[in-house]
């Protein structure tokens, strides 16, 4: 399991983002590199990409809140 | 021109009215816009534009106006709206979409309609100009000493309908005054890059018309410029045209995330309301309790306002149907 | 629940939202030819309000990534006159509603320009332009003027549901000859800000490939009713006809893809089938492209088991509240409650 991991540099201070659109579902094979989901904090939005090629298991669904540093899923 | 020491103490604290507005509209706004920022959500929803850093521009120029000259505004409107005199309750109760709105909810932020005071706005880039020339125009045929004034952005200037209108008012002699706020940026486009002169009062040469600049966001020099203007064209001497420099200290819209903008850039600019307050206290205009009092007093107001917007109904869905037609 | 996911063997899904299979399509078909260039308002640093531009300016730089002043009637003039002599523009209208600044050079110059020269003056021109509302941003940014659009002889129109479909058609449309008005719904564009309908966010092949005009897709075969939409009706459509099966009534929704050309086969072919139609458009209902489906069904003589419906913006501007905004949409539970009486008059 290779998690996906949200940089704790990607934004500053305490406030949460959330995945605004997963672009796979849970289950599916992705390729490392693939543009996998669309984080928003407050206004801004980042890509979140595949870290290695495997199976997604997404472990926050979209539009719940997270911190920064946290992981939202894996690939197994 | 110098405002008098009432002109300036209306002056500053329509200014801090307009941002106390504005303020409570950006938290009203970001309700329900979390974690997710989807503008559809939330009480207000839509695109939002503020305008804090360009209040004096507002003030300034409707210092010399009444309830019956004649204003057009952009998509960026609230410190214009407040400064001419809109109904503040009715205006934050629109941009609410509720029932008791300016509009019954029609129109919102970007429409902001109140004939009392001969006020309104709309969303695209320079439609203003024309209606404001032919108010002045409609003002001028009728022998009535109204002015019009139309508001927009230095964007704005690269738009079909600004040099259509401007050669209007020229060849009418229209009782109109131009007001460009030039806040530098057309959303992510710098001026310098989407203009081909530095300044545009130098275009109003070009329709026979007289051009000012007046630089630093400074209400008191905004003051006397637009006085100037908005008497000459009420004396039938016809048409003028004023830049402003002007700052955004905000984003494009709620949600613009700026990256476009220099480092720095915004750092910059200075808020021109702590400026005023200061000037105002060296002056003797202003003093503390003075200031306390009357920020105090704006607040209430705004929050009146806003908390009568939260509290009134929304409209029917069979309201959407009427007023399509007089 | 796709409209056309193709996927090939051997390679694994790859999703994308519209806006950014926009702009692998236009950066494609840049690489590929020279004389492709992109103008607009906030299109080069901003990477276009809709997302769609982004990243092309770092690869292309500012002579082939313009950004514009806010001078429509002059950028679109301007793109005619590029097309003239050679090149193929791909230009931004930010909002559809900010035709009235620029129709003329749109319907009078690059819609016409081909005909009255005799065939000697083509325009292979490219107007994207986002359209639809839903969030809130009231009458002079909502609107989809779908019909405006297609009424006016001389443009091809085109009105993607869904990611792969955008790649294929941008890819069409810019190697078209012809003006084509690229339609995107705001609702779909992958803007989180926007919202986004998960249903647009499909699977797009790396390959350049082309989707041709004048083919509607089937995204949901059926046989008791038709449901014709197109944008982000189809979406509704789509969820409508889940409910629909639950209780029994199998609907098959066509997706337009392309309103000029118009794929009457299709529509006709699946109205026979079926029997019923409902059409489904977020464009104002009166004189357009509801009317138009609805005519040529009629037209073509099959036979009807029940008259056949619309559901379509009513005839008022959008406004702004959504208390009036919302219930005047297009939403699946109309398309129900509509294909249930439809059904149900037929039988
Ligand atoms: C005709 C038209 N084109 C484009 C737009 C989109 N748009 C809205 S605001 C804006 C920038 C306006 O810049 P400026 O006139 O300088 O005013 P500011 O936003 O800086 O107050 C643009 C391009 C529009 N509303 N109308």
């Amino acid at each position: 399991m290779i998690p996906v991991v949200i940089p704790a540099d990607l934004w500053e201070g305490e406030i949460e983002g959330a995945v605004s659109a997963w672009l796979f579902a849970d289950g599916d094979a992705v390729r490392a590199g693939d543009l996998i989901a669309e984080v928003m904090v407050e206004k801004t939005s980042f890509d979140v990409t595949a870290p290695a090629a495997g199976i997604l298991r997404i472990r926050v669904p979209a539009e719940q809140p997270f911190k920064r540093g946290s992981i939202i899923a894996a690939i197994a | 021109m110098r405002p008098s020491p009432k002109q300036w103490l209306w002056m500053y604290q329509t200014m801090v009215k307009s941002r106390i507005f504005e303020e409570r509209i950006a938290a009203a706004y970001f309700e329900g816009k979390s974690p997710v920022f989807n503008m559809a959500n939330g009480p207000i929803p839509g695109e939002m534009h503020l305008s804090n850093g360009q209040e004096p521009c507002a003030v300034g120029v409707c210092a010399h106006l009444d309830a019956g000259d004649f204003v057009t505004a952009t998509h960026r409107p609230h410190h214009i709206a407040i400064a001419k005199g809109v109904d503040l309750d009715a205006m934050a109760a629109e941009i609410f979409g509720k029932a008791t709105g300016l509009s019954g909810g029609r129109g919102g932020h970007m429409h902001i309609f109140d004939a009392a005071v001969n006020f309104c706005c709309s969303g695209i880039i320079a439609q203003g100009m024309g209606p404001a020339v032919g108010a002045a125009t409609a003002f001028k045929l009728r022998n009535e000493r109204r002015v019009a004034v139309s508001f927009i952005g230095e964007g704005a200037a690269n738009q079909g309908a600004f040099h259509e209108s401007l050669n209007l008012a020229a060849i009418w002699q229209a009782p109109v005054v131009i007001v460009i706020e030039d806040n530098a940026w057309g959303i992510s486009v710098a001026k310098a890059q989407s203009t081909a002169v530095p300044q545009n009062d130098a275009r109003a040469a070009a329709y026979g018309m007289p051009g000012h600049r007046v630089a630093g966001n400074d209400p008191e020099a905004i003051f006397a410029v637009a006085g100037a203007a908005i008497a000459r064209a009420r004396a039938g001497e016809g048409p003028s045209l004023i830049e402003i420099e002007t700052h955004r200290l905000a984003g494009h819209f709620i949600g613009d995330a700026e990256g476009y903008r220099p480092k720095g850039e915004k750092e910059a600019l200075t808020d021109p309301i702590p400026q005023l307050r200061a000037k105002l206290l060296g002056l003797g205009i202003l003093d503390p309790t003075a200031d306390r009092a009357l920020t105090d007093e704006a607040e209430a107001l705004v929050d009146r306002a806003i908390s009568k917007a939260r509290a009134a109904a929304y409209p029917v869905p069979e309201q959407a149907y009427e007023k399509v037609f007089a | 629940m796709t409209a056309t996911a193709t996927i090939l063997p051997n390679r694994t899904r790859r999703n994308l939202t519209i806006a950014k299979a926009m702009a692998e399509a236009i950066a494609q078909e840049m690489r590929r030819d020279d004389s492709v260039l992109v103008l607009g308002e906030d299109i080069a640093a901003l990477g276009g309000v809709f997302g769609n531009t982004r990243g092309l300016l770092d690869e292309f730089g500012p002579a082939r990534v313009r950004d514009t002043p806010i001078s429509e009637t002059g950028f679109i003039g301007a793109a005619v006159g590029m097309a003239a002599v050679g090149l193929r523009p791909v230009v931004e209208l930010m909002f559809v509603d900010f035709f009235g600044v620029c129709m003329d050079a749109i319907y009078n110059l690059a819609a016409k320009n081909c005909y009255f020269s005799g065939g000697q003056s083509p325009v292979p021109l490219v107007l994207m332009t986002s359209v639809g509302g839903g969030y809130g941003d009231a009458g002079q940014h909502s609107q989809c003027l779908y019909g405006t659009f297609a009424h006016l002889p001389g443009m091809k129109v085109v009105v993607p549901s869904n990611a792969h479909d955008a790649k294929g058609l941008m890819i069409r449309a810019i190697r078209d000859d012809n003006p084509v008005i690229f339609m995107f719904h705001k609702a779909l564009q992958g803007m989180g800000w926007l919202g986004t309908v998960q249903g647009s966010i499909t699977d797009v092949p790396e390959d350049a490939y082309e989707i041709p005009f004048g083919q509607a897709a089937i995204c949901r075969a059926g046989n008791d009713i038709c449901i014709v939409s197109l944008g982000a009706g189809v979406h509704l459509a789509l969820d409508a006809a889940q409910s629909l099966g639950e209780e029994g009534i199998a609907a098959e929704v066509v997706d337009l893809r392309t309103l000029v050309p118009l794929d009457r086969a299709t529509i006709i072919a699946s109205t026979a089938k079926t029997g019923r139609l409902l059409v489904v458009d977020e464009d104002y209902q009166s004189f357009g492209v509801s009317g138009e489906i609805i005519a040529s069904v009629v037209e073509s003589g099959v036979a009807l088991k029940a008259p056949p419906r619309r559901i379509a913006f009513p005839d008022i501007p959008i406004p702004f509240s959504p208390a009036l905004e919302h219930p005047a949409l297009p939403s699946a539970a109309k398309i129900v409650a509509t294909a249930r009486q439809i059904v149900r008059a037929g039988r």
